[in-house]
């Protein structure tokens, strides 16, 4: 993507006395901005949906005075981070204490590098891509045990060490989890991973199903290892059920205790970044990435027989117990399998651009995290340790050999080959 | 076995907590309470159990007095069971207009202080029915917010029992006001002493010279609250 742009911007006259590697590094530059933006973009929004989802899950309305909706609350909150004093403690350690949150920024923001938004438009096409950004997201916590420490405040270390052995513990299942989508794939490059998830199969390679070739419908292993994955990467990036390193009722806040205004921020904009990430990872790797699930004429049929299903459920489910049945549900039901069996061209338009695909389904990831913090208790750090060592790990390790088992069944791999 | 039962129990509560938020989520404008200060519930009109419906129909919640009306006869701080009424009264001058009530009787006492504490209230209404003006009535206003910041003249006392911002002062009478007349009767009263000063002094002296009762007729009480009046 970097050489693509880069000889594009030498095809105008005004930047043709560029040369190659100025261009080059032009590119870069430039892309770097983007994703800042993007991340920092990323942050504002994700803030503002998850205060609304907060509320409305805790039966609240949320920010409602700042614009309409309160949409500009983030706004007026960053503008306030902005203002705010930066206190540095008398005993903190001043350099360590400076660095830390950039550590932690810049881990989160350079993941960003090898994930692929769209065909094409990968900032770092690495053939390592998936191995660079689990490697480079545990970087975190070195820029978190360096705050914690450097703060000299007994929470902050605490936190510190608690986050040092949460994503340390959790680093493992992460991995094996993720390993069970690459010996299916076998390659560690994000897009060809991707591109391995195109088109529309049956669910779980027998059930005659019609459903996305997403490794998440793959086979019950790599569901499960979804599910692994999504779980030890909430750890990873310390969110709510597992949030011990900054858990507030014990901690004041963690690693953050001393810190305020833009350096606090700077923690907001790097948690938010990690579970852009973590959600990216998992649309990515489980569920086909910028794929479209209506690409061809069986995803098309796919996507108005699931239409039809969920106006199915939405019938029974929601309109039963509300007693308030209609006909409407039940006339759609039956005008959408009229246009899924005879006129599936029609939904071809659904396949839309790689981006916008991949934000829905991280979008979609993100607002499972946000579901899971705002339902679930926090784990004591016993219980984090034992979720992580007794019941992930056998678990990931176990069902790495069921993905085998399971490919030697379907005839991808054979023991004599 | 229980190592696989604390999986499944994991699960399944989890999964249940999940669709209670969701269940929340995916309806949360039915749920969510009133929003105070955009929206107010309807005062509630309900029978308090004592005489006709139509009279009754309200929740007796908060006292309020039409100061206006007010002629200062103080028959409801004597009535009120609990105190929480105090009123202070100044007489105006001879010939002073200080308007009529709403029953048309003309008000002869200056009511600088009118305060209702509606922390010892009791609800009993039993000061609405002495009053001869019918200026003092229970509402239906159960919030007792108060828009103003009004400083209220206390004592200490009622201060500290006060931290609500319950103490509700109704009189109008600015205190700058109060002052004048105060310091009007103060300096008659000085006068007044003055002359029994000036008279007991006399007395003393005539006592030891002859007695002169013309000089006694000159400084007579009466000048001086002639002088308060102007």
């Amino acid at each position: 993507m970097i050489d693509a742009f880069a000889s594009w911007m030498l095809q105008f006259g005004a930047l043709s006395w560029l040369g190659t590697t100025p261009a080059t590094i032009l590119a870069m530059s430039l892309v770097a901005v983007a994703i800042f933006i993007f991340v920092a973009l990323n942050a504002l929004v994700l803030v503002y949906v998850e205060r609304k989802v907060s509320a409305f899950m805790q039966v609240r309305l949320g920010p409602m005075r700042v614009g309409p909706m309160g949409t500009l609350q983030t706004v007026a909150d960053a503008l306030k981070l902005l203002l705010k004093e930066d206190i540095i403690p008398r005993f903190a350690d001043p350099i360590l204490f400076r660095v830390g949150p950039w550590i932690i920024l810049l881990a989160s923001f350079v993941a960003f590098a090898a994930v692929p938004f769209s065909p094409g438009w990968v900032p770092a096409d690495m053939s390592i891509g998936l191995f660079y950004v689990v490697s480079i997201s545990s970087v975190v916590v070195i820029g978190i045990v360096m705050s914690g420490w450097a703060s000299n405040n007994k929470w902050s270390l605490y936190g510190a060490m608690r986050s040092a052995a949460q994503i340390v513990s959790y680093e493992i299942p992460v991995g094996l989890s993720l390993l069970a989508a690459v010996a299916v794939v076998g390659t560690l490059n994000l897009q060809e991973i991707i591109a391995a998830q195109a088109g529309v199969g049956n669910l779980f390679h027998w059930i005659p199903i019609p459903f996305p070739n997403w490794y998440i419908f793959h086979s019950p292993f790599l569901f499960l290892a979804g599910c692994i994955y999504l779980i030890a990467a909430t750890a990873e990036v310390n969110r709510t059920p597992f949030d011990i390193p900054e858990s507030e009722s014990e901690l004041v806040a963690g690693f953050m205790t001393e810190y305020s205004g833009i350096r606090w921020a700077l923690f907001f904009l790097s948690e938010y970044a990690n579970a852009a990430v973590v959600a990216l990872l998992t649309a990515i790797v489980f569920l086909g990435g910028w794929q479209s699930p209506f690409a061809d004429l069986a995803g098309a049929r796919f996507g108005m027989i699931s239409l039809t299903v969920l106006a199915l459920i939405w019938t029974i489910f929601v309109k039963y117990k509300v007693k308030r049945l209609s006909i409407y549900p039940i006339g759609t039901i039956l005008a959408l399998t009229v246009i899924a069996w005879l006129f599936p061209a029609f939904a071809i338009w659904l396949a839309t651009p790689g981006l916008v695909w991949i934000a829905i389904k991280g979008g979609v990831v993100i607002f499972l995290l946000m579901w899971f913090r705002w339902t679930f208790p926090r784990l004591r750090v016993d219980q984090l340790m034992y979720l992580s060592w007794k019941v992930l790990l056998p678990i990931a390790l176990i069902n790495l050999a069921g993905v085998a088992v399971w490919m030697w069944l379907t005839g991808a791999i054979s023991l004599v080959g | 076995m229980g190592y696989f039962k604390n999986i499944g129990d994991s699960i399944t509560t989890l999964i249940t907590g999940m669709k209670v938020t969701m269940g929340y989520f995916v309806r949360a404008k039915e749920h969510v309470t009133l929003q105070y200060p955009d929206e107010k519930w309807p005062n509630p009109e309900r029978n308090i159990g004592v005489g006709e419906l139509d009279t009754y129909n309200v929740i007796r919640s908060k006292l309020h007095v039409d100061i206006d009306d007010c002629i200062g006869c103080k028959k409801c701080e004597r009535a009120c069971p609990v105190n929480c009424i105090t009123i202070d009264t100044l007489k105006t001058d001879k010939g002073e207009d200080i308007g009529t009530t709403k029953l048309g009787t003309q008000k002869r006492l200056l009511v600088t202080r009118f305060t209702i504490d509606m922390t010892e209230c009791m609800y009993c209404d039993l000061c609405t029915f002495p009053c001869p003006e019918e200026c003092i009535y229970m509402t239906p206003d159960y919030r007792f917010e108060r828009g103003d910041n009004k400083e209220v003249q206390v004592t200490n006392v009622e201060r500290w029992r006060d931290r609500n911002n319950l103490i509700y002062e109704y009189s109008t009478v600015p205190k700058t006001e109060v002052d004048r007349r105060l310091q009007i009767i103060a300096d008659a009263e000085a006068v007044k002493a003055a002359a029994l000063e000036k008279a007991r002094v006399a007395a003393e002296a005539s006592a030891t010279a002859t007695p002169k009762p013309a000089e006694n007729r000159e400084i007579t009480p009466g000048s001086g609250e002639e002088q308060a009046h102007e």
